[in-house]
């Protein structure tokens, strides 16, 4: 079949996000908030004019196809993205680009999230509890005293290095466990 | 630009340390965040770890709460000195009014709680007093169906006001943990859906900063500073 004139062919953007989740979240479930989210904010029109699809999710990492001319709508739209079910998530965009190949090439590392098995404690004073999971220099914490996660509706408590050491000279806290 | 998140709460009133949400800032490409809770919560957790994230420029505010006009401006008068950066917690019509005549408020968070709206004469008190106005998209985000089309409502009267008044406005997310917290291109887009255009909802994500700057001079008296 004959492609498409260059001029005719509709311009597509591919936006590599990472997701910030406090569980494993399935790629089926992200997509259908992100749709409920879409309808939601924008509704059936804006939705059509989208044009959002979610091509890859590997659990930390992933790829979102729109329509080029509405990288700020999905902007708003994938912010508005708070929850997968009863966990607490948060979209990050990494990067926008206009083929997957460059896409993935630029803004897609191959991803590392160490779990903690040992449950070490850690006890500050008045937040205590044992550590879930560590990514760099961000640790989260399994609080013993779960009111102090009530406001925020969130699963644990985020403490970062910084917190249980002190002082660390060399800290830039650039390091994001990559 | 550099851009501020203004009015963050952390341990024991959230669920992440000051370093955890300063990390987490960095990344999405802030220059800087107030912490700010609520004046009714303990006192925070983890102070110190938060001097050693480099990069980024950690200040320390409050978010007043108080009953009534008359408690409102003797905690304003007797917090003023110790912090750099002084919010109060809007939603009460009586408060609302009362923030907005104080001078020494910088900022006057979400006024619009609980359906209530800003009103002309705060509006103009404001503006006398140089009192900004913070938008917290929190709602925005979290919300939806009736209560975020109600909330949308109210806000856009609001803006309304803002624009007419010519106000200060700072855009932030109200963040209890880092995964409420979003980028200030993520809240600058969301910030345009409500009718905020690119360069006002920049400025105002940009405006803490240069409120940050002038509460760390030493001012002697109104207009008069000891260099």
């Amino acid at each position: 079949m004959r492609s498409w004139l260059p001029v005719l062919r509709e311009r597509r953007r591919y936006i590599a996000f990472e997701l910030d989740s406090e569980d494993v979240i399935q790629k089926g479930d992200l997509l259908g908030e992100m749709y409920s989210a879409q309808m939601s904010l924008l509704g059936d029109l804006g939705a059509s004019e989208n044009q959002l699809r979610l091509i890859s999710f590997d659990g930390r990492f992933g790829l979102i196809r729109c329509s080029h001319e509405r990288i700020e709508e999905c902007r708003a739209v994938l912010a508005t993205v708070s929850f997968v079910g009863s966990k607490r998530v948060a979209v990050r965009f990494r990067g926008v680009s206009g083929t997957i190949k460059a896409a993935t090439e630029k803004y897609i590392p191959k991803s590392i999230l160490q779990i903690d098995e040992d449950k070490k404690k850690v006890d500050l004073g008045p937040v205590s509890g044992s550590v879930a999971r560590v990514r760099g220099r961000e640790i989260d914490i399994y609080p013993d005293d779960q009111a102090i996660t009530e406001r925020s509706g969130t699963r644990y408590v985020g403490l970062t290095s910084f917190d249980l050491r002190g002082g660390d000279i060399n800290a830039d806290g650039t390091s994001d466990g990559l | 630009m550099s851009y501020y998140e203004c009015n963050l709460h952390v341990l024991p009133e959230g669920s992440d340390s000051p370093s955890r949400l300063a990390l987490v800032a960095k990344r999405l490409g802030y220059a800087g965040i107030i912490i700010s809770n609520h004046s009714s919560s303990g006192p925070v957790i983890g102070t110190e770890g938060a001097k050693s994230v480099g990069g980024i420029e950690v200040a320390w505010g409050t978010e007043l709460v108080a009953k009534n006009p008359q408690v409102l401006h003797q905690k304003v008068a007797s917090m003023r000195g110790r912090v750099d950066f002084l919010a109060v917690h809007g939603g009460q019509d009586k408060i609302n009014r009362a923030a907005c005549e104080d001078p020494n408020v910088d900022l006057l968070v979400h006024p619009q709680k609980d359906g209530k709206k800003l009103g002309v004469a705060a509006a103009k008190a404001a503006k006398d007093n140089q009192v900004a106005i913070g938008l917290d998209l929190g709602p925005l985000i979290k919300f939806r169906g009736g209560s975020r089309i109600r909330w949308m409502n109210t806000i856009q009267k609001d803006l309304a006001l803002i624009r007419k008044f010519d106000l200060g406005l700072m855009i932030t997310t109200g963040a209890y943990s880092h995964l409420d917290l979003r980028s200030p291109r993520e809240l600058a887009a969301l910030a345009n859906l409500l009718g905020l255009e690119g360069k006002v909802a920049k400025d105002a994500l940009a405006f803490p900063g240069s409120i940050l700057a002038l509460n760390r001079k030493k001012w002697i008296l109104p207009g008069v500073e000891l260099l």
